[in-house]
């Protein structure tokens, strides 16, 4: 009885907001189109061999089991190597920029929260690196980049740090030229965010730290680090999330293929599915990839979810 | 006196701190624009290890040539006109879903709320490259099967885009639509409104600067996008996101040309942000921080 009526009263509640469902409908189509589908078909296309001759009939590929998985993370093949390889080169990349754009965003969002003349065109203009499309950004940088006709060299070299134009797009040090573009483009978003925290602290605080004789640092310490930590650690996971993403800057400035020590997961999968069309193990090392995203998407969802409760 | 004296030093550093970072963050943008007016020939002909003939800040010979035959070998003017259709479809077709979605998710405490606005937030952190080879073979398939082409479209790529807009323009208005008080649509129910009635007469008026903020980010993201575009468009669709990247092939360097064409693909993003920049960057922020 107890059941039936709780059966009842689930069916009068969706009846009852009948409305809302009609409402999602397209949203859910799309989703379900664009995310679901896509990441469940990915999940079986990573245990079949779909190369070059299957493609256009998927179902028809043989079933291999996890030979494609075998292959991606392999050591030893060619293939495999190289996506671990990447894996290192995404978390190494990842580290940098996002220590120094973290820094860098925190720094610049407390000088800006002074009061000075021309404070809100300032505020606009540091976001320019933000808005611009990521592909005009970083051909911009690949030209400056230039060896012999970039602007970087010339500076360099006139300040003594090298003393041969470097050739920064190809081979070892290609990965630092993208980090230095890449930290350009970014931190101004985590600069945006970072200063709306800061407006939320109430200013008596400092008020009162100052009457008990508090002096700037102690003020940092204790009142502002404090308060900018939940807004910090949303924002790293985000960073750590989209930098995994990362995939415009290393196409844009090196091409298809990066070489080695800069090749990351995205030019990989990229190359490995519609260059060298195993797709299978473009999936395989797509599905890994996710994998390791998951655990940090839980700890956002977590979160944002904590914060939204506390609100 | 010393106390004014330190407020004086103190004032000297911010300013000189503040130029620091406008140097630093204008610099690019300054050396697009002078590259955009140097001759082939300058840039060409440059070399950072020459004293005296290393690549300089301001043309030695200033040149409209990059603008004039900027169309000229590679057409970024088709590809404009791909990346506007493009651009315009998302922002028309991800504005009327996420309206109906966020209000919704907003109004109605429905069997599935929380599993739904969670699966939203969740499909924004996956990075692209999980859904491209998939998709890929979908598209492939739907043509097979339907008949129905869908790499190298217009609408194939609306669709995507669409879709990829969706999860943070629904995240983005729900937060918008709960900072317009209930009470507002339930009294236009009293007055005699339906529910969804209440959406068109009353929200949409309020939430006009959210609407533009979602609106806005769907045709930047499109305009923006590189990775999709660059499996799934063709000749016919080429985006500008692309196209810029043409002008460098393996025979030839056309830098001053690429120059001019990135200041062109940056205007309509530039001149977008310059009026709805406080609606743009609000947003942003809530988006990103708020559950």
């Amino acid at each position: 009885m107890e059941n039936i009526r709780k059966k009842l009263s689930l069916f009068t509640s969706i009846k009852k907001n009948r409305i809302a469902y009609y409402l999602l409908v397209p949203a859910l189509i799309c989703m379900i189109l664009v995310h679901i589908l896509p990441m469940s078909w990915g999940f079986i296309i990573s245990f079949i061999d779909l190369d070059i001759y299957t493609i256009t009939n998927w179902s028809n590929a043989p079933f291999i089991g996890i030979s494609n998985y075998l292959e991606g993370l392999n050591v030893y093949s060619p293939t495999g190597g190289r996506f671990l390889r990447s894996l290192w080169n995404i978390t190494y990349y990842g580290i940098v920029v996002i220590s120094f754009g973290y820094l860098i965003g925190l720094g610049v969002a407390l000088i800006l929260n002074q009061n000075f003349v021309g404070r809100t065109i300032v505020r606009g203009l540091i976001l320019l690196p933000y808005i611009i499309p990521d592909s005009v950004a970083y051909s911009v940088w690949r030209f400056m980049f230039q060896a012999r006709i970039g602007i970087v060299n010339k500076y360099l070299l006139s300040w003594g740090f090298i003393s041969e134009p470097k050739v920064w797009l190809v081979g070892d040090k290609s990965i630092y030229a993208v980090m230095v573009a890449s930290i350009w483009k970014g931190w101004p978003f985590t600069c945006l965010i970072l200063l709306a925290g800061l407006q939320t602290i109430p200013l008596e605080l400092y008020d009162a730290a100052k009457i008990d004789g508090a002096s700037t640092w102690q003020q940092f310490r204790f009142i502002t680090l404090p308060f900018l930590m939940p807004i910090t650690t949303v924002l790293l996971l985000l960073s750590v999330l989209w930098n995994f993403n990362a995939f415009n800057q290393f196409y844009v400035m090196l091409g298809t293929d990066p070489g080695i020590a800069a090749d990351v997961p995205s030019t990989l999968i990229l190359r490995e599915a519609f260059n060298s069309f195993h797709y299978g193990i473009g999936a395989a090392m797509s599905v890994v990839l996710m994998g390791i995203m998951l655990i940090f998407t839980i700890f956002y969802i977590k979160k944002i979810r904590t914060g939204e409760t506390v609100q | 006196m010393n106390r004014k004296i330190e407020r004086v030093i103190k004032r000297v550093f911010l300013y000189f701190a503040v130029i620091i970072i406008l140097i630093s963050v204008l610099t690019p943008f300054i050396w697009m624009l002078s590259g955009s007016f140097k001759t082939r020939l300058e840039i060409q002909a440059s070399d950072s290890k020459i004293p005296g003939k290393g690549p300089s800040w301001i043309p030695r010979k200033f040149t409209l040539d990059n603008y004039r035959t900027v169309n000229k070998e590679v057409k970024i003017l088709d590809y404009f006109k791909n990346s506007i259709i493009i651009s315009l479809g998302t922002m028309f077709f991800s504005v009327i879903i996420a309206l109906l979605a966020a209000y919704s998710v907003s109004r109605f405490s429905f069997l599935g709320r929380t599993t739904y606005s969670v699966a939203v937030l969740c499909t924004q952190m996956f990075p692209g490259i999980l859904f491209l080879i998939p998709y890929f073979v979908m598209f492939i398939w739907i043509r097979r099967t339907i008949g129905l082409p869908m790499r190298n479209t217009y609408w194939g790529m609306i669709f995507t885009y669409t879709s990829f807009a969706l999860p943070f323009s629904i995240w983005m208005l729900r937060g918008y639509f709960n900072t317009i008080p209930r009470e507002i649509d339930e009294q236009a129910q009293i007055d005699g409104c339906t529910k969804v009635g209440a959406l068109f007469r009353v929200i949409i008026p309020l939430a006009k600067p959210g609407i533009a903020a979602v609106g806005i980010y769907g045709f930047i993201m499109a305009w923006n996008e590189v990775l999709f575009a660059s499996v799934l468009t063709g000749n016919e669709t080429t985006t500008v996101a692309i196209g810029i990247l043409r002008y460098i092939t393996a025979q030839e360097a056309r830098w001053g040309g690429m120059m001019a064409a990135c200041l062109l693909v940056s205007l309509p993003v530039l001149i977008f942000f310059t009026f709805l920049q406080r609606q743009i960057v609000s947003g942003l922020v809530a988006g990103a921080t708020k559950g």
